[in-house]
């Protein structure tokens, strides 16, 4: 096992994203030489795997309510604490202390997963996987070339929402992420393996494009999460409700968790002028003092919609 | 928002992740958690500022879970029923694949001290020192456990001919 000076535990180490880094190309070339090795390493990473799938959902769950409280107290009695204010949007903080703890996760979740075998259950999740992926190649198609970039523009917001809705075939919105200097452009509607999808596109000062993808998943499944690094493109993924959400952007994953969070937020406050068949989505509570709005049923007159012409396939 | 409560948050949700992991039962790993975080808040005053937060807490996690278990059995005669009915009722539909299931099966077989190590480790992602910080063991120690963790757990896997865990890529 020793022949190249690589030790047990360093190969544990290797797994565990814990080796020196000067040790790894040594590990490496190990590997490479020793298939049995190569093979411990990989059933090694399957047993993280497994250990992320099994318990993972954990972090979905809310807590207790003595844990919840306890929690509260502890951030209040803890020195080195920087903000013992009220604590906001608790879900969200939920929810991105789970995504950390999976992105942090060395080796195993979420992210080194091929493909392992085709039970309903993987499928489920491998769908929502590829609904990130489509999203990802999305944001690199639609971002190379600012003339193609959406479909409908933004200049009318209600009507980008509406015809979008119609295509996905649930009520869905452009979230505000002014707060996180990100202007809505406009959007497009995609075919996924999910159905119909919906691209919105925001671009910020720096003319950096932030995608957000919505579609609707056959069957919900909201304990799936996930993060995933394509090449530059990185993207945050999860199912809220109804929809299956896929946030792509080429920046760091903490900066696209800020994003998300502001997705996040915005799509529980709801739409800022909901119309009446936007109540049956989760939680949604339109705001008191805006009248519903009459609901267009045809296609709004300025579209031209270029999916249309050349439908790559039915979905 | 607030750097630390974020970070406080994270290992709180990690706590609640190991607890479920290793009790497996969801009232009792929120009560292991609950317990760990009262005494986290008694003695929130020995943290030092700037050291590590999440091995502190695990160190009290573990703790509580070695009082626990010594006081249970001093018990003896108790008769835990729900710890029996949580061993025989199947938890999640997630558990529908074969390798999900014998994972589980796999790692409730380990000795506890190695299965705490293993979900540390592989689960948790904590480091080595960490490990050995919250153990209250040599690094040695963690090492070793961690290893034939790992090859118990390959075993087993191996031997319910689930091929499917070979990975394609």
């Amino acid at each position: 096992m020793n022949a190249h000076c690589v030790t047990d535990d360093e190969l544990h180490a290797y797994v565990d994203g814990q080796l020196a880094p000067e040790r790894r190309l040594f590990v490496e070339r190990w590997l490479a030489d020793d298939p049995d090795a190569a093979r411990r390493a990989e059933d090694y990473r399957a047993q993280a795997a497994l250990l992320h799938e099994l318990f993972d959902p954990v972090l979905r769950e809310p807590a207790s309510g003595p844990v919840e409280e306890l929690t509260g107290k502890l951030r209040g009695r803890m020195p080195g604490n920087d903000n013992a204010g009220p604590w906001h949007a608790r879900s969200w903080v939920r929810m991105a202390a789970a995504v950390m703890l999976i992105i942090g996760g060395a080796g195993g979740g979420w992210l080194g997963r091929g493909a392992v075998d085709q039970s309903p259950v993987v499928q489920q999740r491998q769908t929502l996987q590829t609904f990130a992926e489509e999203a990802t190649q999305a944001h690199r198609f639609y971002t190379s070339d600012e003339r193609f970039q959406v479909e409908l523009g933004a200049d009318n917001q209600d009507e980008l929402n509406s015809w979008l809705s119609k295509r996905v075939g649930r009520d869905v919105f452009g979230p505000d992420l002014g707060k996180v200097g990100l202007r809505l452009i406009g959007g497009r509607s995609l075919p996924t393996e999910l159905g119909a999808g919906a691209q919105y596109m925001y671009v910020n000062e720096a003319n950096k494009r932030v995608t957000l993808f919505v579609g609707a998943p056959r069957s919900g499944n909201p304990a799936k999460f996930g993060f995933s690094q394509n090449g530059d493109v990185a993207t945050i993924y999860w199912v809220e409700g109804p929809l299956a959400y896929a946030l792509a952007g080429r920046m760091s994953k903490e900066d696209l968790l800020r994003v998300a969070e502001a997705v996040y937020n915005d799509v529980k406050a709801g739409p800022r002028r909901p119309e009446p068949q936007q109540q049956n989505q989760q939680n949604q509570q339109p705001p008191q003092d805006q009248p519903p709005q009459p609901q267009q049923d045809q296609p709004p007159a300025g579209v031209q919609p270029i999916s249309d012409t050349h439908k790559p396939k039915d979905s | 928002m607030s750097t630390f409560g974020v970070e406080l948050e994270v290992h709180i949700a990690s706590l609640r992740r190991y607890a479920r992991a290793l009790l497996r039962n969801r009232s009792d790993a929120e009560d292991l958690v609950q317990e760990a975080l009262t005494r986290a808040v008694a003695r929130a005053d020995t943290f030092k500022a700037g050291t590590n937060l999440r091995a502190w807490l695990f160190t009290i996690l573990h703790n509580v879970h070695v009082n626990q278990v010594r006081s249970k059995a001093s018990r003896p005669d108790e008769v835990d029923v729900d710890s029996v009915e949580s061993k025989l009722v199947t938890p999640a539909r997630q558990e529908e694949r074969v390798e999900l299931r014998e994972m589980m099966r796999a790692l409730d077989d380990l000795p506890e001290e190695q299965r705490k190590v293993l979900l540390l480790v592989a689960l948790e992602g904590l480091k080595y020192e960490e490990v050995a910080e919250t153990l209250g063991v040599p690094i040695g120690t963690v090492m070793s456990r961690l290893s034939r963790a790992r090859e118990a757990v390959r075993a087993k896997l191996a031997n319910e001919g689930s091929v499917a865990l070979r990975r394609v890529k």
